[in-house]
């Protein structure tokens, strides 16, 4: 049985107004899984995923006093508490990884330190912010407070650590931050699994291109609909940081 | 069915040969020539141009070497299907970005390895407008080319089946044309546009133009529709340079050394190069010898690469008497607009790349703005869109979470914007240094006045478009595509870097043949422009024989047309009755 300070993470399903429970695998595709496909994949791309799930790197590059709160924030900006603790996907040392090879996406802002800084010093930013706000460390304060001082950054807001939004964008930091996570948490197949991504197709193909239609060994979708828990303000969208100001990240090449 | 019949995909065993794709394999083992040994022409960069220049100059019978600053890839063993996994063949070496409204580069642009960027291109293939040549007499800004589209279209036409383009019958923009391959068939993303726009009574253009297989060509499989065009095709149906004419470069004699980083560009004296230093896998330091030296590195390595050879006679970089070496940086506006749709869509089918319209690309004088834009398909995977909704809809935490669990029911479609040649928008050299202790590239890029109002426009009509196809959410992310300028052709050396073939105005026997000639870049997708350009440039430098090397004479007189330089067996494939 889950703990009552764990359930109230928990997502709520709209229909019974209860508390949903952890799972392997939650999303709207139960039971379907593309590392179920692995044998039909080349080997290249079977190493490269296998190797992603079951060859964790080690945490290298966080020191151990910003590990756990460089989880507790990942554990904000994705959570992950539909999962059950040994499916959850470990954002934090795929980002440590990225920062310990030093493996950059090509460029950096002028207004921002190099990426592994960056981190480093908007981890002391989320706590100063912490303390100015609820005047205790991120650490000690529930899910909802946590959220609170993430909210302040998403939205641009220097509430404390001036001297640090002076040495990076407050904007590009909170960027960098979440597409850490989303980079890391996206790329692995129990998360594809989630949103009923095809993954993989080669040498296979896709055949049903039109008309969302499932291959034959992905999935339906079978949708339920949930509120996120009450203990989080991260499900309510507004504009990012940027607000008024165009974003130009351009991540992701598509064209 | 559980397990294939035949087992698990195993590694291929063929050693010795580098696996191109599931039936082209190349041997490991081609001519290699010694630093000493003086070439005619050195080709700095393998990508869409210096693959499609090593191919024609060989042919030719030129002593030739390519020198690429990361791998020569073996697409079997070294590509994977899968997004993280291919981060290795973007350009990754850090940059420095700035300006009011910066770029981003890495996975966006250039890349690193033979193929170049064309390893992972999109693949959208159309030509630009005739236009597009004479802008600033058309519209007052921007800048005219050299040459007309006259001049580049029979190049056009060898391109498009040398690599070769799938497309319709008739395209109906431009100077309108018809494609050797036949149309692909559509996925969710291009039945969105085709929607939209019918409804809007938008002509749109269904399967292509792309360079990528609707049958299959030689050793080259068709298509299969695995969506991970820009992660680099394992099929082999896309076309990279490094399947289509360097393997034919190859056997002609060229060489093409990998890993091989140029730094700097050799003077025999203020009006003469003499050949490239460059440092090796190993970071050793060497000095290649050649007749000529031509420049394929890209919108930013290019000028990086002039700017840090400057030296006696050419303090400010090299080729830079104009001083337009970095300046009149592009890039094309690229705004996603996302659409939700009630039914699945299931967009990572199909290539990204399949369906576009090209109806608002000419200036128009009652929208208030010069020049225009194309609509296209895209269809980022899940990290990408991931990316985008943080951008589009500031997602984070479980919105986040909701947003992805709802992949299978977005559409994506990208303006593809031109934004205009701008003095301020450049190239500089930084302070900082990178893995090989060479100075890195800082950029500096701002949208001006006509910029804004075009980008306005386009994302409007896109997400009406979006919005007649049915979708019930549409929201949008501000971002660029592509990268050109920085080293422009012209006629006057005082405003200009190269002539119309590509020769700088300052250095006869230095050329620069890539994506940063060009003086302005229309709202097509830059490829098959810069390979088409690479083959003009290839035929000039044949026509002039020894003299490129010997004489400082500068004959403007166009080339014939060499067809039969093209890739053999592909010049009498086509469609006949619109093949000139």
């Amino acid at each position: 049985m889950v703990d009552s300070s764990v359930e109230q993470l928990l997502p709520v399903d709209k229909k019974t107004r209860r508390r949903r429970t952890a799972v392997r695998q939650p999303g709207y595709y139960p039971g379907y899984s593309t590392l179920s496909q692995k044998s039909f994949w080349d080997a290249a791309t079977r190493d490269v995923v296998e190797k992603r799930v079951y060859d964790v790197p080690e945490i290298r590059f966080f020191t151990p006093d910003e590990l756990p709160l460089m989880q507790a924030v990942c554990d904000r900006i994705l959570p992950q508490d539909d999962r059950l603790p040994e499916f959850h996907i470990r954002i934090v040392n795929y980002i440590d990884e990225r920062l310990y090879k030093g493996s950059i996406d090509g460029y950096r802002y002028v207004d921002m330190p190099p990426d592994g800084e960056a981190h480093r010093l908007g981890l002391k930013a989320i706590d100063e912010t912490a303390y100015a706000m609820y005047n205790q460390p991120f650490l000690d304060l529930g899910p909802l407070k946590q959220d609170h001082v993430l909210k302040s950054i998403h939205d641009g807001k220097k509430i404390a650590a001036h001297d640090i939004w002076e040495r990076m964008s407050i904007k590009r930091y909170w960027h960098l931050l979440v597409q850490d996570c989303v980079a890391a948490y996206y790329a692995h197949p129990w998360a594809w699994d989630e949103i009923g991504y095809g993954g993989p197709a080669y040498p296979r193909a896709y055949t049903r291109l039109e008309g969302g239609e499932p291959e034959p060994w992905e999935k339906d979708e079978q949708r339920y609909e949930w509120e996120a828990p009450s203990t989080s303000i991260s499900d309510a969208y507004e504009e990012a940081a940027a607000g008024a100001e165009t974003t130009h990240h351009g991540q992701g090449g598509t064209h | 069915m559980k397990s294939p019949f035949l087992g698990e995909f195993e590694p291929p065993h063929e050693n010795g040969k580098r696996i191109l794709g599931p039936l082209q394999r190349i041997s490991k083992q081609y001519k290699h020539y010694l630093d000493s040994e003086e070439v005619d022409y050195c080709v700095v960069g393998v990508g869409s141009a210096g693959g499609v220049l090593l191919q024609r100059l060989a042919r030719a019978g030129f002593k030739v070497v390519g020198m690429d600053a990361g791998p020569f890839w073996d697409p079997e063993r070294d590509w994977v299907s899968d997004e993280k996994g291919s981060h290795k063949l973007y350009w990754n070496s850090l940059r420095i970005t700035g300006g009011a409204d910066p770029l981003t580069f890495g996975e966006n642009n250039s890349g690193r390895g033979v193929g170049g960027g064309s390893v992972h291109w999109a693949a959208f293939a159309p030509r630009f407008h005739p236009s597009d040549f004479r802008v600033y007499t058309e519209d007052g800004l921007g800048a005219d080319w050299p040459l007309s589209y006259e001049e580049l279209k029979p190049y056009y036409e060898l391109l498009e089946r040398e690599i070769p383009v799938a497309g319709p019958a008739y395209f109906p923009w431009g100077d309108p044309h018809g494609y050797p391959y036949g149309p692909h068939p559509l996925g969710g993303v291009g039945d969105v546009l085709v929607k939209g726009c019918t409804k809007l009574g938008i002509r749109v253009c269904a399967g292509g133009p792309v360079a990528i297989l609707s049958g299959s060509h030689g050793n080259r499989p068709h298509c299969i529709y695995r969506g991970f065009c820009i992660q680099g095709c394992k099929v082999g149906a896309k076309a990279s340079t490094l399947i289509t004419h360097v393997p034919e470069a190859l056997e002609y004699g060229a060489e093409v050394r990998d890993f091989s980083m140029v730094f700097r560009i050799g003077m025999r004296h203020a009006n003469r190069v003499n050949g490239v230093f460059y440092y090796d896998r190993d970071g050793h330091e060497h000095f290649q010898r050649a007749k000529a030296v031509i420049v394929s590195g890209y919108a930013i390595e290019t000028p990086r690469l002039l700017l840090n050879s400057a030296g006696p006679g050419h303090e400010r970089g090299l080729a830079n008497s104009s001083g337009t070496v970095g300046r009149y940086l592009m890039a094309q506006a690229g705004n996603v607009v996302l659409g939700r749709f009630s039914e699945l869509i299931r967009m990572y089918k199909a290539p990204p790349a399949h369906a576009l319209t090209e109806e608002f690309y000419e200036t128009d004088p009652k929208r208030g703005f010069a020049r225009g834009f194309a609509i296209q398909t895209v269809a980022p995977l899940p990290i990408a869109f991931a990316k985008q909704m943080m951008a589009a809809k500031g997602a984070w935490g479980w919105g986040m979470r909701r947003i992805l669990m709802d992949y299978n029911h977005w559409a994506t479609l990208g303006v593809l914007g031109e934004i205009l040649p701008w003095h301020d928008n450049r190239v500089e050299i930084a302070d900082e240094k990178d893995e090989y202790g060479i100075p890195v590239p800082k950029i500096t890029f701002n949208l001006h006045e006509n910029d804004k109002k075009l980008i306005e426009f386009g994302k409007k009509k896109v997400m009406d478009v979006m919005w007649a196809a049915g979708a019930e959410e549409v929201v949008q992310e501000s971002r660029y595509a592509h990268l050109v300028g920085a080293a422009r052709m012209g006629s006057d050396p005082a405003t200009s870097v190269v002539d119309k073939f590509g020769r700088t105005h300052d250095v006869s026997n230095l050329f620069i043949c890539d994506g940063s000639v060009l003086p302005t870049q229309g709202s097509a997708n830059p490829g098959l422009t810069i390979q088409s350009l690479a083959a003009r440039t290839a035929d000039y430098l044949i026509s002039q024989g020894e003299k490129i090397w010997t004489s400082n004479e500068r004959d403007m007189t166009p080339p014939r047309v060499r067809r039969h330089l093209a890739v053999k067996d592909s010049f009498s494939k086509g469609v006949p009755r619109l093949f000139h």
